[in-house]
């Protein structure tokens, strides 16, 4: 069946990295802010006796950290009126909405303070499906982080769906 | 000591201790600083109600992060989160009360870890985002 939503194009572009490799030093000022911008005062975050008594090495990171610890700086001209960043991981899609469908999370290894993360975000999916709103567009971008041993510590699926 | 759960007194149809969550602006404000995320819609009333919200919205990943320290404030520092999924079903506006829940629905004794379902709910009970959790615990 020709797909109406996604051009042909596009579809080729599944398995295409769309940003990466970073690599980011896991900083615990960072970190410590993002944790308390969360409200999550757990004290594997902040008090390194409580983290290595709980089995880390040293002090961890808020589980969904990384994604942001990864975030590049960007200059603010490349900003959209929605406040979004212009980037050429845009896929091109016939549709006027793209949404946040959700996210999938898998944890392999902890991650610590002083950690060397690598992420590598690629089009993992990218298929259109019917629903009782009419068609709409899933879109998949998988994120795999690595740390400085290369030991795979977690992979994200961030889900978004546009109509 | 702690109540902690462990591999022996978890039971299949335990629920978590609720959670409750409110954001003000000044913590959406505070996440989006924190998480470099420039989307007006989490601090521009006006440009969030051009877009059709109701009001600024809770940023996905916030909501997100609430969860997985739901999970592991029950949970416990010993144990180790090993996936977590959502859906976001519908938007959470800064102010809104919202309330987390979960039970215990599966236990697998072989990797000592147990599956949870996990509901983000507002005050009128509209389902915000379904969770699934799985979470090896600590001890024996």
């Amino acid at each position: 069946m020709p797909s109406s939503l996604i051009p042909p194009d596009s579809l080729k572009r599944i398995g295409e990295v769309l940003s990466g490799p970073f690599t980011v030093r896991i900083e615990l000022r960072e970190a410590q802010r993002y944790a308390y911008a969360v409200g999550d005062l757990n004290p594997i975050y902040f008090d390194e006796t409580a983290a290595v008594a709980a089995g880390y090495a040293t002090l961890t990171v808020p589980p969904l950290f990384l994604t942001h610890a990864l975030v590049q700086p960007k200059p603010i001209e490349n900003l959209r009126t929605d406040g979004l960043y212009n980037d050429n991981a845009s896929i091109e899609l016939r549709v006027s909405r793209m949404m946040f469908g959700g996210e999938e999370w898998d944890f392999h290894e902890p991650v610590c303070v002083g950690d060397e993360i690598t992420g590598t975000t690629r089009l993992a999916d990218l298929d259109e499906k019917e629903g009782q709103k009419g068609s709409f567009v899933r879109l998949v971008r998988e994120t795999t982080f690595t740390n400085q041993r290369g030991d795979i510590v977690a992979k994200s699926r961030q889900i978004g769906i546009a109509r | 000591m702690n109540n902690y759960p462990t591999m022996s007194t978890v039971q299949i149809g335990d629920e978590l201790p609720k959670m409750k969550k409110q954001a003000s602006e000044a913590e959406l404000f505070l996440y989006s600083a924190a998480s470099f995320n420039p989307h007006r819609i989490h601090y521009d009333r006006a440009y969030a109600n051009f877009e059709g919200h109701d009001d600024l919205v809770v940023h996905g990943p916030l909501q997100g992060s609430w969860l997985t320290q739901f999970v592991t404030d029950w949970a416990g520092p010993r144990a180790r989160l090993l996936s977590i999924e959502w859906q976001n079903r519908a938007s959470a506006f800064v102010g809104d009360e919202l309330i987390f829940a979960g039970t215990v629905t599966a236990i697998d004794q072989a990797n000592t870890s147990v599956e949870l379902e996990i509901s983000e709910k507002n005050i009128d009970g509209t389902l915000l985002m379904p969770a699934k959790a799985n979470v090896r615990l600590a001890g024996a």
